[in-house]
């Protein structure tokens, strides 16, 4: 069986502080206008019986990742050690085609126009040792990062999207 | 044994994570040798020397009240890089807000001020010209010495700081020069402080760990320190399933994890308690024993609230009737409730009242000081440390000379030392009555975009005769200033150490001085001295002052450093139910005598009634208000208020660290969707908000969470971002700014006690 890392999220304890989001960029001091992580605000419902939710997306090293498969250039590729999906910035074109297949939203695009996106801080720690930024400024650990077989990732990915699929607003 | 403690914690957390996640997780040694979630002394010493990197222990310096999380900051190079949270703090526990990451930024901001300057220009026109400090404190002294000497020293006004550890420096200055007229009011915690103080005899928190339901009232659990207790607390007690009940006109993230909102209308928190009360008294479901023992004046307030039915306040707050029985009934049977009273409520005509009636409420259902309740707060082992005021000084001519006391003459001082309205400070300035304010000193304050009323406080700082500016970057109102000071960030000082709960740690600087800048602690020092008051101001030492300050601990302030995560004392054992003591509490004011007249709950307050005020808590309509000026419903259809604080942004700071700007990009109003397709407005739209007072541009966000007469926005928006492109906006009409939108006539728009000022208008919101 294999084993991977992965982020979990739960949403009855995140308290929208985007701690993690602003972590992420200050300690791999992205770029401005870039957001590898992103907590999104979701509604359900209608006032007053409206509901909010929220959810911190960032790459969910898939367990089948569409972005790997899509890519015309074979830049991006799931590492089989720690399950880390990582994009090869010199072979990347910028094509934006794992942009369209990811169902998260999480590759990003800056001035150099190329793909970029997290990494799971595993090119700065040793995620047998340490965990990233985004997980270790979090107030409430609504934002936790494992080791998880490829149910549990798959879990963890359903648990995102049935948060972010919703429409914005109430029906 | 801080090892162990290390491993249990890591395995906890673990068990927690596998839970979590479900049953997908596989493998014992999950995370490795590293506590989870934050860095310890020993792991932040680590991360730097592998990256080469210097790592300081110190606080975080990004907010004001809140503050005082522990952090490790790193820097490379002479450079300060990044943060990572202090696991051994008991405040934030190794997490950090976005604010606390983000402080790099606001440090090397090209918005900061680099130097000393000095006006040569109009008042309002901005030029300056660059000076030194020694220049600075020398033009300072010579004109406080030469308008003590003509008007007395009470023409001297320092404004209060959103860095609360900083006041009592300033009360330390103002009292050695002579004047009582700090600046404080209408903005946060104080109005809390008053009513429960004269109505109960002290401000008891709710009690989250033992409660089964808590009331969380116009307050903000998260926003209000993100990583410290209050936002670990409120999840803690989703998670052992308390019932949460939020009472606030929209949907805010605690909302979003509550299991009931009550969604009211903004400033009508006193008649939603008023009808609590109706309900508690009609159905009797009250502590009698404790009512007959505690309380004074139970019988008038039976009479008193009969004209305040869940009815008559269903249409003043816009909560069903029904909903609000339920609540009172709710919170009345169930044994272990507490309320959690915010700011949110603290802005309103009726804002006294309102905390008043909520003091009375948690009293007489026996919910005052008892596990699950709300508890008086418990004392540590921990010495205090000698303070810098010098209340010891007040006589009654200090309290006679308050410029607009900020709480009635007959309850000065309150707790923090003598004050005036920081918005009658100003007043006094146009209407030169009873004498006009001639110095203010802004330490860390943003008259223009703080207080109500910016058009009219303009018009003050155009007529005040000496205004000066000490700040870190560059303020709203700084082109008004005739000396502007540069601030240090705290992250270039090493003062003052900070004490929280049973904490104390000193401050260590991270990285030297980017520019000519002193701290605001220093600047006082010198201040003081160069005004001939070196004897009350440790000749200008800081590490002196801290010596002094440490003595009751035994040890210097170099003592205190070799301990890099501080020093942490023991709590006392909780005990309950200590009505006699605390309600025999001697009061501050001059007077002197208990903060309770008969050592009873006042419901009926005798202190107040003897000083013309209202003896029993009373409903007062905002100045604008659908059912107070149904008049201008017509045109004005909509009320608006603001939010205090966000998740990003200190107050009217910060927006220009881009990192948290992006998170707030615009100045937004939150609209409820119908409400904003009934106008042609779609979401992301700019809209013109206008109120009988001022109009605002901003840009709407479709908030289903909110109730659809109402829209708000959050305060504070002026400043660019230079980094992301964005300008600085105007202050008035055509900006952001939402204080240019209120009433500010004293008669109908200020709380009678606290002089708080009142944040809710009626608006119209159109397309532009």
């Amino acid at each position: 069986m294999s084993t991977e890392y992965g982020f979990s999220f739960d949403k009855d304890k995140c308290i929208q502080c985007y701690g993690c989001e602003v972590a992420c960029k200050s300690w791999r001091n992205a770029e401005l206008g870039v957001r590898w992580r992103r907590v999104h605000s979701v509604w359900s419902g209608r006032y007053p019986d409206v509901r909010n939710a929220s959810a911190s997306v960032a790459c969910m090293h898939c367990a089948d990742p569409a972005c790997v498969k899509t890519c015309p250039v074979d830049a991006l590729a799931k590492r089989p050690e720690d399950g880390v999906v990582v994009v090869d910035r010199n072979k990347c074109i910028g094509c934006k085609t794992c942009l369209k297949e990811c169902p998260f939203g999480a590759p990003q695009f800056g001035a150099d126009k190329k793909m970029q996106k997290c990494d799971m801080c595993s090119s700065e720690l040793d995620l047998a040792k340490g965990l990233p930024p985004c997980v270790e400024t979090c107030p409430t650990k609504a934002l936790q990062l494992g080791k998880m077989d490829r149910t549990g990732k798959t879990s963890a990915e359903k648990t995102i999207l049935s948060l972010i699929d919703r429409p914005r607003l109430g029906s | 044994m801080t090892e162990k403690k290390n491993k249990d914690q890591c395995l906890m957390d673990r068990r927690t994570f596998l839970k979590a996640t479900g049953a997908g997780v596989v493998g014992a040694a999950v995370l490795g040798g590293f506590p989870f979630g934050s860095l310890s002394l020993d792991e932040a010493q680590a991360a730097a020397a592998k990256e080469n990197e210097t790592m300081v222990p110190t606080f975080c310096g990004m907010c004001g009240p809140a503050g005082i999380c522990g952090v490790y900051a790193f820097t490379k190079n002479g450079r300060f890089t990044k943060v990572a949270g202090m696991k051994e703090a008991p405040s934030n526990m190794g997490s950090l807000c976005p604010k606390g990451q983000a402080a790099p930024q606001w440090v090397y901001s090209p918005d900061r001020l680099k130097y000393p300057l000095r006006r040569i220009g109009k008042k309002g026109e901005g030029k300056f010209e660059k000076i030194t400090w020694d220049q600075a404190i020398q033009a300072i002294a010579e004109n406080l010495k030469r308008q003590k000497e003509k008007y007395g020293p009470e023409s001297l006004a320092v404004l209060s700081p959103a860095r609360r550890t900083y006041a009592d420096y300033m009360y330390r200055f103002l009292i050695a020069h002579g004047s009582p007229n700090y600046g404080h009011s209408g903005i946060c915690v104080m109005q809390r402080a008053f009513a429960f103080h004269y109505t109960i005899g002290d401000w008891p928190q709710a009690d989250y760990p033992d409660s089964e339901l808590v009331l969380v009232w116009g307050r903000q659990p998260i926003y209000s320190g993100p990583s410290q207790e209050s936002a670990r607390g409120y999840v803690a007690a989703k998670t052992k399933k308390v019932k949460l009940i939020s009472i606030k006109p929209s949907m805010e993230p605690d909302v979003a994890l509550a299991d009931m909102w009550v969604p009211i209308r903004p400033g009508t928190d006193a008649a939603l308690a008023l009808a609590m009360l109706h309900v508690v008294v009609n159905e009797d479901l009250i502590d009698k024993p404790f009512v007959e023992k505690w309380c004074y004046g139970y019988d008038q307030l039976k009479d008193h609230v009969q004209k305040y039915s869940p009815s008559w306040a269903e249409q003043v707050t816009g909560i069903p009737a029904k909903q609000i029985t339920e609540v009172a009934r709710l919170y009345a049977t169930t044994k272990r409730a507490a309320i959690d009273v915010g700011n949110g409520v603290e802005h309103a005509p009726s804002c006294s009242d309102t905390i008043r009636a909520m003091a009375i409420l948690i009293a007489i259902t026996g919910h005052l000081d008892r596990p699950g309740g709300n508890l008086f707060g418990a004392a540590g082992k921990m010495p205090k440390p000698k303070s810098v005021h010098l209340r010891e000084r007040y006589t009654q001519e200090w309290v006679d000379k308050l410029v607009y006391p900020e709480f009635p003459k007959p309850f000065q001082p309150f707790i923090e030392g003598t004050s005036s309205a920081y918005y009658g400070l100003f007043d006094s300035v146009l209407t030169e009555k009873p004498y006009p304010i001639r110095t203010i000193i802004a330490p860390g304050s943003q008259a223009l975009a703080s207080t109500r009323g910016s058009k009219r406080v303009a018009e003050a700082l155009k007529k005040l005769e000496f205004y000066v500016v000490a700040d870190v970057t560059r303020t709203a109102d700084m082109a008004y200033a005739d000396i502007v000071l540069p601030v240090a960030t705290p992250y270039e000082i090493d003062h003052p150490f900070e004490v929280r709960g049973n904490w104390i740690m000193a401050r260590n600087r991270v990285i030297e001085p980017l520019g000519e800048y002193k701290s605001m602690f220093e600047f006082f020092c010198d201040l003081g001295v160069k005004m001939g008051y070196g004897a009350d101001f440790w000749n200008g030492s800081m590490e002196a002052s801290m010596n002094d300050q440490l003595k009751p601990f035994g040890m210097t302030i170099d003592e205190l450093r070799k301990h890099p995560t501080g020093i942490k004392y023991d709590p006392l054992p909780k005990t309950y139910e200590n009505y006699e003591s605390t309600f025999s509490k001697k009061s501050s004011r001059m007077a002197g005598g208990p903060y309770l007249p008969q050592k009873k709950v006042a419901i009926y307050n005798t202190y107040f009634k003897e000083a013309g005020y209202s003896p029993l808590p009373e409903w007062r309509e905002p100045p604008e208000s659908l059912t107070g000026t149904p008049e201008l419903a017509g045109k004005y259809p909509l009320i608006l208020s603001d939010y205090h604080t966000s998740n990003s942004f200190t107050a009217a700071w910060q927006r220009n660290v881009p990192y948290l700007r992006e998170i707030q990009p615009n100045p937004t109003v939150h609209i409820h969707p119908d409400t904003a397709s009934a106008r042609g407005i779609k979401d992301g739209d700019w809209v013109r908000v206008e109120s009988p007072h001022g109009w605002i541009k901003m840009k709407a966000d479709f908030y289903p969470g909110i109730r659809p007469d109402t829209v708000m926005v959050l305060h504070g928006w002026w400043q660019g971002c230079k980094e992301l492109g964005f300008e600085d906006m105007p202050l008035f009409d055509g900006g952001s700014n939402v204080n240019i939108m209120y009433n500010t006539d004293r008669s109908k728009a200020f709380d009678p006690l606290v002089t708080a000022m009142a944040s809710q208008t009626l608006v119209q919101v159109s397309k532009i």
